[in-house]
């Protein structure tokens, strides 16, 4: 019976306005969740890949002249921390800790030392390191010393060294199982403790270590050593701020970690996915309009028909039945669809960003599915509401 | 449902008319089990009367009762179970689906309750002479063939009920009979009441009560 409801009430549907809808609402879901989709599997690359430093600090230090070279401090006296930390872009300013002793670290596999170098240790307030604080701390007792190191030193090592000796090369996730052995002295004293890399930074250009570590080491190794930093560490409130870059000039600094880049990209993508998924939306939108407006026309041209309907006895549940699975229905498909043609595409966007950056990983589908089921279900509860109403309004006679 | 009551019923548009009436202001009860014909001149009110008591429109004065509830307070659910139950309505205008066929016309109508079985609706277009129009889609056939299809409508679900708005207006007197036969068999067979409009030729049966509208 309901295929005789059905076979009333399909009379003056058009085909041109559903399939406008359709086409047009599938374009718009499809850039929505692309969008989406895409943003969150490129955001690590930017993100992730740092993850010690967020973009809003920045790493000043003084730009090194011939004179200065010849016993001009480099470093940074109280009053120009303070002048720093008094400018309107600053939100706090953390000095690096330079370890004043001597530090020998030799890497090796098993106990068996197989290289050797001399170094140093840098630390910055804990606040300023972006990474699980309960991994970052430097206990005497335990002697394990949390590392962060350089990206470059691992592509020096991977396609500098160890090629040309042939060593093997090394990943992120097996530098951490290398036995690295430190040795401080100074003040008289040696002491051989363990390093552990825990991570790698790309925007922070020293061999980084928890600030509880150099205070213990500095304290014990080089009491008299002077403490003057000569790297800060600047929180800023907007990295693109051009007060910065004109501070900066005027007094003669040096921003170390030029590649802000990152964080402007970060900015950028997000700026342009916000503006891809926006037109998405408006896309939907529009659709859905399309959509409002055929089912308002073809109820209008049926009114007389759901009026029958409705006085020999049917209900407007049932009455409104059709035209709600047919919309629907609809929405389904072009959600469907929409899933189907966004595995198809992120397939090969991925196949080439994999290309270019193999260490990312495969990240999830959900965040874009969950937003194209909200979507559907909103846009389906209201065409639902919708169709329910005129049919009311016809049970009421106000059509 | 067992009485349809109006109390001091009057169309809105009526309203400071002197309006002379055995129903209009009055207060009339239909019973179940009983005949009615209401005769009517045009312009009275006939079709107005029958909207009311659908529940299709109104705006009426007074009250109309169904087994002393007043209709004004009936629901969405109410009405469409008691149209599916309770009250059929052969309409005036018979308000049938011109894109459907005769025997779609009723079946839509008996797929709700399934009252009738496939072979006696058969026999009742053979009865009525229309068997061979039973796939014709209703908008080719004439007003007379219509009637005969809405009549067959009207019947096939349970009523307390029938009200027929002008039955056999385009009809020749055999098929007046053979529909006046019909719709008096299924009223009997569910004990119902039958309520007959006519504005002049009406159909030739004995009525327990007949009104001037």
């Amino acid at each position: 019976m309901m295929s005789l409801v059905w076979k009333l009430l399909r009379q003056h549907i058009s085909i041109a306005q559903f399939a406008g809808f359709f086409f047009a609402n599938l374009f718009g879901m499809f850039i929505v969740l692309l969008g989406l989709q895409f943003y969150n599997d490129v955001k690590p690359l930017f993100s992730q890949e740092d993850g010690f430093l967020k973009p809003e600090y920045l790493i000043v230090s003084k730009r090194i002249s011939g004179v200065s070279m010849l016993g001009e401090s480099c470093g940074f006296s109280e009053k120009e921390v303070q002048d720093i930390t008094a400018q309107p872009f600053c939100k706090s300013v953390g000095a690096f800790t330079a370890s004043q002793y001597r530090v020998v670290c030799s890497l090796g596999m098993k106990g068996v030392a197989q290289m050797g170098t001399e170094m140093f240790f840098e630390s910055v307030p804990d606040r300023f390191v972006d990474t699980d604080l309960s991994q970052w701390k430097f206990d005497p007792e335990e002697g394990v010393i949390p590392i962060v190191l350089p990206r470059t030193y691992l592509a020096i090592y991977n396609f500098g060294f160890a090629q040309s000796q042939s060593l093997p090369k090394i990943s992120e996730g097996i530098v951490g199982m290398i036995d690295m052995v430190v040795v401080l002295r100074g003040n008289g004293q040696e002491q051989r403790l363990q390093g552990k890399v825990i991570g790698f930074s790309s925007r922070l250009n020293t061999i980084l270590v928890p600030e509880s570590f150099i205070k213990w080491s500095n304290a014990k190794f080089a009491p008299e050593a002077d403490l003057t930093p000569n790297r800060l560490i600047v929180e800023v409130k907007n990295p693109t701020d051009d007060a910065i870059v004109k501070y900066i000039n005027q007094h003669n600094l040096e921003l170390e970690n030029d590649k802000l880049d990152a964080g402007k990209a970060t900015y950028f993508l997000r700026v342009v996915t916000v503006l891809v998924m926006c037109i998405g939306m408006l896309i939907s939108i529009l659709s859905f309009y399309i959509l409002m407006l055929s089912i308002y026309l073809l109820v209008q041209k049926n009114t007389e028909k759901l009026r029958n309907l409705l006085l020999i006895g049917y209900s407007p549940v049932r009455v409104s039945l059709p035209y709600q699975l047919l919309t629907v229905g609809m929405n389904a498909v072009v959600l469907l669809l929409s899933f189907i043609i966004l595995y198809i595409v992120r397939g090969y966007y991925m196949n080439t960003l994999w290309v270019m950056f193999p260490q990312m990983q495969d990240g999830s589908l959900l965040p874009a599915f969950c937003l194209g089921f909200c979507l559907f279900a909103v846009v389906s509860i209201i065409n639902i509401m919708a169709v329910r109403n005129r049919v009311m309004k016809i049970w009421n006679r106000k059509e | 449902m067992d009485k349809i009551e109006l109390h001091n019923t009057l169309p809105c548009v009526f309203e400071g008319r002197d309006v002379q009436s055995e129903i209009w202001l009055q207060d009339v009860t239909f019973q179940k089990g009983s005949t009615y014909l209401v005769e009517a001149s045009s312009g009275t009110g006939k079709s107005s009367l029958c909207s009311y008591i659908i529940g299709y429109r109104k705006d009426y004065l007074g009250d109309i009762l169904f087994d002393g509830r007043d209709i004004r307070q009936h629901r969405v659910s109410d009405w469409t179970s008691i149209r599916q139950h309770s009250l059929s309505l052969l309409f005036q205008e018979l308000r049938l689906f011109p894109e459907l066929s005769a025997l779609e016309n009723v079946q839509i109508k008996n797929g709700l309750t399934n009252h009738k079985s496939l072979k006696e609706i058969e026999e009742w277009f053979q009865r009525l002479g229309i068997a061979d129009k039973m796939s014709a889609k209703v908008g080719r056939m004439s007003f007379g063939q219509q009637q005969r299809v809405a009549m067959i409508r009207a019947l096939v679900q349970p009523f307390d009920f029938l009200m027929v708005d002008e039955p056999i207006s385009h009809l020749d007197d055999v098929n007046s009979a053979i529909m006046c036969d019909i719709m008096m068999e299924e009223a009997r067979r569910q004990g119902a009441g039958v309520i007959v409009t006519s504005i002049g030729k009406h159909m030739d049966m004995s009525y327990d009560k007949t009104f001037r509208l």
